[in-house]
């Protein structure tokens, strides 16, 4: 399964995928015990790509990416994000 | 529909989490009530900005810099710290020492986004540092009576009504934000909007989430639908 990482190069701390995460209980994403107390995301606990809630609330374009193919996925991309709740008239 | 709305709807907007509850309530309101506001809006500022391009000079950057610290600056900040401080009675006020602490953050952070049309005014040579602008009254005045008018008149609004103030409000601002950087290449205007745009971002996104994950009663949406209602009619939209 792939999994997601974080691009501290891109990510700007604002805390919307922790929000988002934790309150589905999942806890996959986490301050980490480092000087800077960067965001991560634990795979063992994250279940993407049956859970995108940080993907669909995330404001930094590219910040959160494919571990190991390095794809960026915010925005979203169409075959990652479930496009069934958008508006047929639009 | 605006290329920049359209990009801005496919990348931000419908992306929505499997699941979230509040989400087709949302995508609902956006459709019925939020895109003609946005639309709306999106056109005043690409006008407003084709207009200062086609002037003989680079004013309109200096009036849109001082309107732009009076919105956010330092006098803005006080008024709205102060209605929400003065939320709670005088004698009340050292019970609630965290309400003054985060609002005093709060001016603070708000005095940090003035800085940003201070850096254009004075790399333009308009001005040679911030204080001379505490003698400029153009730099002080603002129509609204506060940052986009609801927190003055509702100290402690609902939640909810702050969330769809977010989403609506702060769309807004990423869509002038857009607009800017569609049209002017002045690389000081482009790095004053280009420096605000996560921030205006991870605001709207905030809304989002919000309404996503809580609107999901007829008793928890009404207040987004009454707030909503109401900056529309301060936008002059009927729907």
């Amino acid at each position: 399964m792939p999994t997601l990482k974080i691009d501290h190069e891109r990510c700007t701390e604002c805390r919307m995928c922790y929000l988002a995460c934790r309150e589905l209980n999942l806890n996959a994403v986490y301050v980490a015990l480092e000087p800077l107390h960067r965001l991560e995301i634990d795979p063992h606990k994250c279940t993407y790509p049956v859970c995108t809630v940080c993907l669909a609330y995330c404001p930094a374009e590219g910040s959160i990416v494919e571990a190991e193919s390095g794809r960026w996925l915010v925005p979203p991309p169409p075959d990652v994000h479930r496009w069934w709740l958008k508006p047929v008239s639009v | 529909m605006h290329s920049i709305l359209e990009q801005f709807l496919e990348k931000w907007v419908w992306p929505t989490a499997p699941g979230a509850r509040g989400a087709p309530f949302r995508l609902r309101l956006t459709e019925e009530k939020c895109l003609k506001g946005w639309e709306i809006a999106l056109q005043s500022s690409l006008t407003e900005i084709e207009k200062g391009l086609a002037s003989d000079n680079d004013d309109w950057q200096r009036r849109v810099a001082l309107g732009g610290y009076a919105g956010e600056g330092v006098q803005m900040s006080i008024k709205q710290m102060s209605a929400q401080l003065l939320s709670v009675d005088l004698n009340e006020q050292e019970r609630y020492i965290d309400l003054q602490r985060m609002r005093a953050r709060q001016v603070w952070d708000e005095c940090k986004h003035s800085k940003l049309h201070v850096e254009v005014l004075m790399a333009k040579g308009w001005i040679k540092n911030e204080r001379e602008l505490t003698q400029n009254p153009v730099a002080h005045t603002q129509p609204l009576p506060a940052y986009f008018g609801l927190s003055m008149m509702f100290p402690h609004i609902h939640p909810l009504a702050r969330a769809a103030q977010h989403y609506f409000v702060e769309a807004i601002a990423c869509l002038g934000i857009a607009a800017y950087l569609h049209l002017v290449d002045d690389p000081m205007v482009r790095h004053e909007h280009l420096s605000q745009r996560d921030e205006e971002l991870m605001h709207f996104m905030e809304g989002k989430y919000k309404i996503d994950t809580y609107c999901t009663t007829p008793e928890n949406q009404k207040p987004v639908e009454d707030t909503l209602d109401f900056l529309l009619h301060r936008l002059r939209v009927s729907l």
